[in-house]
């Protein structure tokens, strides 16, 4: 098979997978070509928008589990290949020299054995890292059920390790994944809390969820979440709204990926992380799923308008990043300039923050944008409504077409 | 001499020294301009033989911080008209309000030195991913980059330390200036001085361009498709040296 041939066959099956950051890295190296940046780089974007920044690819598409979500599974006839590692370390050199990467995401099919697959994947990199002498970003996937030896292995040469939880629940994955175990992924994510440092996993580990493949609520999937973040140090869940790339009666029918489902969950992700919000804030078993139509803070700023309008000369940096259309850089920014001048609307609008539906839920200098007989709850949501361009409705009812 | 149009040879620190100049002696300048600039009638130009102060960047960073400094350097890297009646507004502020001055936007100096400052390390952070480079047979890099403000220098810095052990040359199209590394450090040159001949690829050069081409292809999801997201992240001024885009222009 031609080299051309396998790298499309391996990055086809490997695109489903989210996370393409480079970034958080800091590593000292005497490495002969290469090293990160902090900020991390998007060398490209793709047809779909999404950044290109790793040279994303499995080591190999045979796979001897059968999840039913996976383009991979052992019951598809599909064509497979494997790369050798000399083929990875040549396409990854001949890319990174010419500027068209940042590094390499290596993910694979498990093949034989997770030790099996896992002692290849160490084989490839260590050829990169220690014949090479590569210091660019290298994201690798830890096979779940791999020893403890190889994981260490494997963390000493990679600037990210990853494993994916695919699904919130255990009853999801005893569905779809048969073959996968939660609680191997949980050992990975913890071997990897407990031992990371300067020398080991650098940039951290990250996890992956798909969105709308099984019937689970929002609320299932922040709490899931919100649990990673607190019991592993995660840097990022990623959410990948499900493509439907194989048939199966356990499977749902969906015309388009829930596109703007997983944008909600990324918005409510983001407030978790920076800005102090608790799952308990944002849904309830009661209310499990995000509104699709307006964004999860501005949802939740209207359902408590007694605590607003809130005075920007006056609010303290938590109440201002309850503001929707203040984020963290425009709340730090007022902090900083009220101290020195009078602020004005006019200027909220130079330090990033963003009036159209910020100027709602706030007054400056004791004023409302309008008369303030109109801060109620009825006239703000459809005038956001309004300011947000809400696309056609028939999107929205992508999530129902289950068939059982 | 108030209210004059005062000349500086076309550097950083020639600026400086001229600011620094007109400040220490009480002079409001009515314009600064580099050499290049063609006065009108009812300019009274003004040309100083001063000493280029080697000195007076740092001294600059002493005074309003690294921060300010930087934003300060990236306004004059930019094409905005006025840049150096910015700069000068800039450092006679920040005499008063030191390593503070950034956080007086209120100051129309200080909003603009922002917004400018902002949009050239945009375009440098862009530049870092969007360079191409090619390889000539005799394994030298190639690469041409056209972009609105000065910044081949601070791109090349990037490529110094990323690809310290080859030979590359990067190429400012619009200014016609090329950066040249060899292997320890860079040089800018004018393209009055220096030129690249016409180059056919190699085959080694075109088998691993078609790979890339065919892995941008297979990446993304068809079912995803998202021109304007696209567009947004990557604008379409990017994509003429861009080998992944040639299909698509």
């Amino acid at each position: 098979m031609e080299l051309k041939e396998k790298l499309c066959i391996l990055a086809d099956s490997a695109k489903y997978d989210a996370s393409c950051s480079s970034s958080g890295s800091k590593r000292n190296t005497n490495s002969k070509i290469g090293n990160v940046a902090a900020s991390g780089i998007c060398h490209s974007f793709a047809s779909d928008g999404r950044c290109i920044s790793l040279l994303k690819i499995l080591l190999t598409n045979c796979c001897i589990f059968d999840c039913k979500y996976c383009l991979n599974r052992k019951s598809n006839t599909i064509k497979r290949a494997i790369f050798t590692p000399e083929e990875i370390c040549e396409i990854t050199l001949n890319f990174y020299r010419r500027n068209y990467i940042e590094g390499l995401f290596l993910s694979s099919g498990i093949l034989k054995s997770p030790d099996y697959t896992m002692e290849l994947l160490i084989k490839t990199i260590r050829l990169l890292r220690n014949k090479y002498h590569f210091g660019g970003y290298i994201h690798a996937k830890a096979i779940p059920g791999a020893s403890e030896k190889l994981l260490k292995e494997l963390g000493a040469l990679v600037d990210r390790l990853s494993a994916n939880i695919e699904l919130p629940t255990e009853n999801g994955l005893k569905l779809l994944a048969p073959n996968k175990d939660s609680s191997k992924v949980h050992k990975i994510m913890n071997y990897v809390k407990n031992n990371r440092n300067q020398k080991f996993v650098p940039a951290g580990q990250s996890t992956q969820m798909i969105i709308g493949a099984t019937k689970e609520s929002d609320w299932d999937i922040m709490t899931k979440s919100s649990h990673l973040y607190n019991e592993y140090n995660l840097k990022r869940v990623f959410y990948s709204a499900y493509v439907p790339v194989n048939k199966d009666t356990y499977l749902p029918s969906l015309e388009k990926p829930p596109l703007i489902r997983e944008n909600r969950l990324y918005q409510a992700d983001f407030l978790l992380r920076f800005y102090h919000f608790k799952v308990n804030d944002l849904l309830s078993p009661d209310n499990p799923n995000f509104n699709i139509l307006v964004d999860p803070k501005a949802d939740w700023a209207l359902r408590h308008l007694k605590e607003f309008p809130k005075e920007i000369l006056t609010s303290s940096y938590y109440d201002l990043l309850k503001i929707p259309g203040i984020g963290v850089k425009s709340a730090k920014r007022i902090i900083q300039s009220r101290r020195v001048f009078k602020l004005c609307f006019n200027d909220l609008k130079k330090m990033g923050v963003v009036l159209k539906r910020a100027k709602y839920f706030i007054t400056c200098g004791g004023k409302y944008f309008i008369d303030s007989n109109l801060f109620k709850k009825d006239f703000i949501e459809k005038n956001l409504m309004l300011e947000e361009k809400i696309p056609e409705k028939k999107e929205f009812e992508q999530l129902r077409l289950f068939n059982e | 001499m108030n209210n004059g149009c005062f000349i500086y040879e076309d550097t950083f620190l020639s600026l400086l020294t001229l600011i620094d100049y007109l400040l220490k002696n009480n002079i409001k300048p009515a314009n600064i301009k580099n050499n290049s600039y063609f006065p009108n009638l009812l300019d009274q130009v003004i040309h100083l033989e001063l000493k280029e102060n080697k000195n007076i960047f740092k001294e600059l960073i002493s005074v309003i911080g690294p921060l300010a400094s930087r934003a300060v350097y990236y306004v004059f890297l930019s094409t905005e008209e006025n840049k150096e009646l910015i700069i000068y507004y800039v450092i006679l502020n920040g005499y008063k309000y030191k390593e503070q001055i950034l956080t007086h936007r209120n100051l129309r100096c200080i909003s603009k030195t922002i917004k400018i400052s902002k949009y050239v390390a945009h375009e440098i952070h862009k530049y870092k991913g969007f360079l191409r480079f090619q390889e000539f047979e005799n394994n030298l890099l190639y690469a041409e980059i056209e972009p609105v403000n000065k910044i081949l220098e601070l791109i090349s810095n990037h490529f110094k330390q990323r690809l310290k052990n080859e030979y590359w040359i990067i190429k400012d199209v619009g200014r016609n200036i090329f950066c040249l590394y060899d292997k320890k450090k860079y040089y800018i040159v004018s393209g009055n001085e220096f030129s690249i001949n016409e180059h056919i690829k190699s085959n080694h050069e075109l088998e691993i361009e078609e790979l890339w081409k065919s892995f941008y292809k297979t990446i993304g999801i068809q079912e995803r498709k998202n021109d304007r997201c696209r567009m947004n992240f990557m604008p379409k001024k990017y994509w003429k040296y861009m080998l992944e885009m040639e299909d698509e222009l």
